[in-house]
């Protein structure tokens, strides 16, 4: 009589590997599987509309990798927000905080931003640019704190509510740019441009890669830390995994954590906002973010929620929009076409988890919430 | 009367369902190696075992929730797959979950409507819940077995008892040939747990097949035809009941070795009634008061027991070196008591003096207790995680917590991977183990326990209450004990107090009986109960 069915292979699999390498192998393979389900389902639609797969697939590689320059100028300079956003959208997440408004933080975080880099006078030269970064932060987490408010005092769900503030947050700017913060010309709806010391330079000359790059790995690195060593972020993955037993067996205040993750997400969505306007666009626009903050979901979804993943998902994200204006121009094949792959990675991402989370006693396959692995 | 019924079974039945060698493993642990279960028609059979012996996982395999590695299920002799709970409901098996499954905010009726097709059929009987094919049929199966329940309440209002009725209401509603239940008595009060080993007689009197998963001894050999017994994922034993007795089966369960160490473990009358008085007080020399509780009221406000019966108020000393025992019915105020007196939760009036950082096992383990998606490490952590030898300046010691956490496990025996092994992963006994680790290794003055043997076997059972009394004999620490087992308070406690509505009665030495006490358990419930008959079916005229 043969079984119902089989699992030896990886019973075999998990007596010879270690289980913290297991977890970072299944994580990683995880992410694979999602952008080969993507490539493979992106070039079946690519053909169904006329367009070839191969050199639709091709301009893009060539355009996010295609030199140095491709890479450095066009894939990690669109990266940078996406990691910033990914990242506040990650922490959120950890916690249980379903925060949908990077968008609008980020908005919010650019606003404050650029008001701030405008106004030169008075301060001195080499803290302009702090400042703006913190008050682009501030910006952010007073955006986040009115859902996050709604949720902690009234119990008010911040889904809805954050989405919603995206929209305010969307308007709020085109009136800016419109009204207080126009250009003295008063032609284009745009600001002016931010002084100069306020500015984020260059990491290379030649190239357009700012220091908002290391910047936003060095906040991954500094979550990713947080999350794994100190008592306030393995009380904040509690409250996340288990909002119950963290009340009762951890004895953790869920409320002023929850507002305080809530805050601090915001605060790394409105740094997102600071650094484009510092390092990329140097003035406020209507159309700074093409939709940062939603790609943010996908971006942190992919990385598994884990801070250092999100390095990598948020360039891969930016090397597919860097490279979406390159397949534009070579293959004429709309770069709305590249919002449809990004679903595909979204809904393959999401397919793959609850593959996932359907066999729980795999080890293999098990998210890599282990401090032994990764937070 | 069991074993009359089943000796004057003449003819040997034929097996309605036959289990043959099934193995299953869970990542490295083996939850079933090579496990068989027979069943006949109209008996009742029970399936008994240590925590992690496979009770759980065989009867999840019998209800199509798990597909084993390997193994064979037949029905009436014919070879069966059960992929789906919906394939062993064709085949006529029924479960009734452990842990409830109904929806709290909607009512019985509804609850019981879901999920059955109404008898118009087609896509006009998937469409509208069939309330009134329902209501009628509910009737006749409540009217068949005595399981009255009160169709328009909505469920989140009912005990624990009334919830197990409906979660077997809902079961016979789908005419099953077996009907198998998860530690059904876990969860109830004495006369409770007469009431439904009554009925499961019944029911195989009927002309179906009941599998009871139980490890209660007295409870098993009380109600069953024919017994099987699993160890280490093995059927050891199978046998009729009149064939076997207690200490049979404990050997068979735990292997004899283990029966005798068990024997030798400070508890003590375990399963039988406890003559009251054998502890009559606190011991003199342990007085000094570490929790004191004046005045409480527990209930909160707006709440509807409050209303019921406002003003009851509470007023406790809890002393080093005793247990405190608090019996009740559950819903009358144990679990807003042991949350206050856990510093789980400020009292709704009155003042509480307690120890910083009192120790709590909450009943709800895999909700409370325990992360389930959190390593063994990382739950060990939750309440570790404050202190000294674990922490290095701001930061965590997750080396001395892994240190610590597999000092734990062996120390406490819990059956896991290793630390880094989820908590889901764990059989409820181990899971306990795990929380009573964590909660004493902390060093605290006073340890709230609710219903710390829940859901737990002989074997681990006597492991909670052997740490109890050692607790207690050390003297360091105060202990309150809120159980709904009446022989544990009994044989545990120092001082005995019943739960009454939101009130705590102490219970005088010469009443400390089962039948004292469950006289004044039951009082309360009583007027509660009579509502019951009288309300009636939508469509009653």
């Amino acid at each position: 009589m043969k079984g119902w069915k089989r699992k030896r292979g990886q019973a075999m699999l998990e007596r010879r590997l270690p289980v913290g390498v297991l977890r970072w192998v299944g994580a990683t393979g995880l992410a694979a599987g999602a952008l080969g389900l993507t490539l493979l389902a992106a070039g079946v639609v690519l053909a169904l509309g006329g367009y070839s797969p191969l050199r639709a697939g091709t301009a893009l590689v060539s355009g996010a990798l295609g030199s140095p320059d491709a890479f450095l100028s066009v894939t990690l300079v669109r990266a940078v927000p996406l990691v910033l956003t990914g990242l506040a959208v990650s922490l959120a997440f950890r916690a249980g905080v379903w925060n949908i408004g990077a968008e609008g933080q980020l908005y919010a975080g650019a606003l404050l931003g650029a008001a701030v880099g405008l106004v030169s006078p008075g301060l001195p030269a080499p803290l302009h640019l702090p400042v703006l970064l913190l008050a682009a932060g501030l910006g952010g987490a007073l955006w986040a704190a009115v859902p996050a408010l709604l949720k902690t005092k009234l119990g008010v769900g911040e889904v809805v509510t954050t989405l919603v503030l995206n929209f305010v947050a969307l308007n709020l700017t085109s009136w800016a740019v419109r009204g207080p913060l126009q250009e003295n010309r008063g032609i284009f709806p745009q600001s002016d441009q931010v002084a100069e010391a306020a500015r984020l330079a260059p990491l290379w000359e030649g190239t357009r890669l700012h220091w908002g790059f290391p910047v936003a790995v060095a906040v991954a690195v500094l979550l990713w830390w947080v999350l794994k060593y100190t008592p306030v972020g393995f009380r904040l993955r509690a409250v996340g995994a288990a909002p119950n037993a963290a009340r009762v067996a951890g004895r953790i205040r869920v409320k002023p954590l929850t507002l305080g993750t809530f805050l601090v997400s915001g605060m790394v969505a409105g740094l997102a906002g600071g650094v484009e306007v510092a390092g990329v666009t140097y003035a406020l626009y209507e159309g700074l973010s093409p939709g940062h903050g939603y790609t943010a979901i996908a971006v942190a979804l992919l990385a598994r929620l884990n801070p250092l993943g999100v390095i990598i998902s948020g360039t891969l994200f930016g090397g597919l929009e860097g490279g979406a204006g390159a397949m534009q121009r070579d293959v004429g094949i709309p770069a709305a076409w590249v919002r449809v792959i990004q679903a595909f990675v979204i809904l393959s991402a999401l397919a793959i988890e609850r593959w996932v989370r359907a066999r729980p006693h795999s080890v293999f396959v098990h998210p890599p919430s282990a401090p032994g692995g990764a937070p | 009367m069991s074993r009359t019924r089943s000796a004057s079974r003449t003819e040997p039945e034929a097996e309605l369902i036959e289990l043959r060698d099934v193995h299953q493993r869970f990542g490295a642990v083996a939850a079933l190696r090579g496990a068989g279960l027979s069943l006949r028609v109209g008996e009742v059979h029970a399936l008994l075992g240590e925590n992690g012996a496979g009770k759980s996982t065989l009867l999840r395999v019998l209800a199509g929730l798990q597909a084993p590695d390997r193994g064979e299920l037949s029905v009436r002799g014919r070879v069966v797959h059960l992929h789906t709970p919906r394939d062993a409901w064709d085949e006529g098996i029924g479960l009734v979950h452990q842990h409830f499954t109904l929806v709290p905010r909607l009512t019985v009726l509804e609850n019981l409507a879901l999920g059955v097709r109404g008898p118009s059929g087609g896509w006009r009987g998937g469409m509208r819940l069939p309330l009134e094919h329902v209501a009628q049929r509910a009737r006749e199966v409540a009217a068949a077995t005595g399981l009255a329940i009160r169709p328009n309440e909505v469920v989140e209002r009912l005990s624990v008892g009334d919830r197990q009725r409906v979660e077997i209401l809902k079961v016979l509603l789908r005419e099953p040939r077996v009907v198998a239940l998860d530690e059904p008595t876990a969860v109830l009060a004495p006369a409770e747990i007469e009431r439904l080993l009554a009925l499961l007689r019944q029911l195989a009197a009927s002309g179906r097949t009941v599998l009871i998963v139980a490890h209660k001894l007295d409870e098993v050999l009380s109600v069953a035809d024919r017994v099987t017994v699993l160890r280490a994922g093995r059927t050891v034993l199978e046998a009729e009941r009149a064939s076997v007795n207690a200490r049979l089966l404990a050997d068979a369960m735990l292997g004899q070795e283990a029966r005798e160490a068990y024997d030798n473990a400070p508890v003590l009358g375990r399963g039988s009634v406890v003559g009251g008085n054998h502890r009559v007080q606190a011991r003199p020399g342990h007085t000094e008061c570490i929790a004191c509780l004046e005045r409480v009221e527990v209930w909160p406000a707006g709440e509807a027991a409050a209303a019921e019966d406002p003003g009851a108020e509470i007023s406790l000393d809890v002393h080093r070196g005793e247990i405190v025992g608090v019996a009740g019915v559950e819903g009358n105020g144990q679990r807003e008591l042991a949350l206050v007196l856990s510093g789980r939760r400020a009292p709704v009036r009155g003042r509480a003096v307690l120890p910083p950082d009192p120790a709590f096992i909450p009943q709800d383990r895999s909700r409370e207790a325990l992360a389930r998606d959190f390593d063994l490490a990382e739950n060990f952590a939750l309440a570790l995680h404050r202190q000294g030898p674990w922490r290095h300046g701001p930061l965590l010691r997750w080396s001395a917590l892994r240190t610590t956490s597999e000092k734990l496990l062996t120390r406490y025996r819990v059956l896991a991977e290793g630390t880094h092994a989820l908590a889901r992963t764990l059989s409820g006994g181990n899971q306990q183990r795990v929380v009573i680790a964590r909660e004493l290794e902390a060093g605290h003055d006073l340890l709230v326990a609710e219903n710390p043997t829940r859901g737990l076997d002989l074997a681990a059972s006597a492991f909670v209450h052997g740490e109890l009394a050692r607790l207690r004999e050390g003297g360091g620490i105060g202990i309150v004990l809120l159980s709904t087992d009446l022989d544990e308070v009994l044989t545990l406690a120092d001082r005995v107090f019943v739960m009454v509505r939101g009130r705590l009665l102490e219970v005088p030495a010469a009443e400390r009986t089962r039948s004292g006490v469950g006289e004044l358990m039951l009082s309360a419930s009583a007027a509660a109960d009579e509502g019951v008959e009288k309300e009636a079916w939508p469509g009653d005229a």
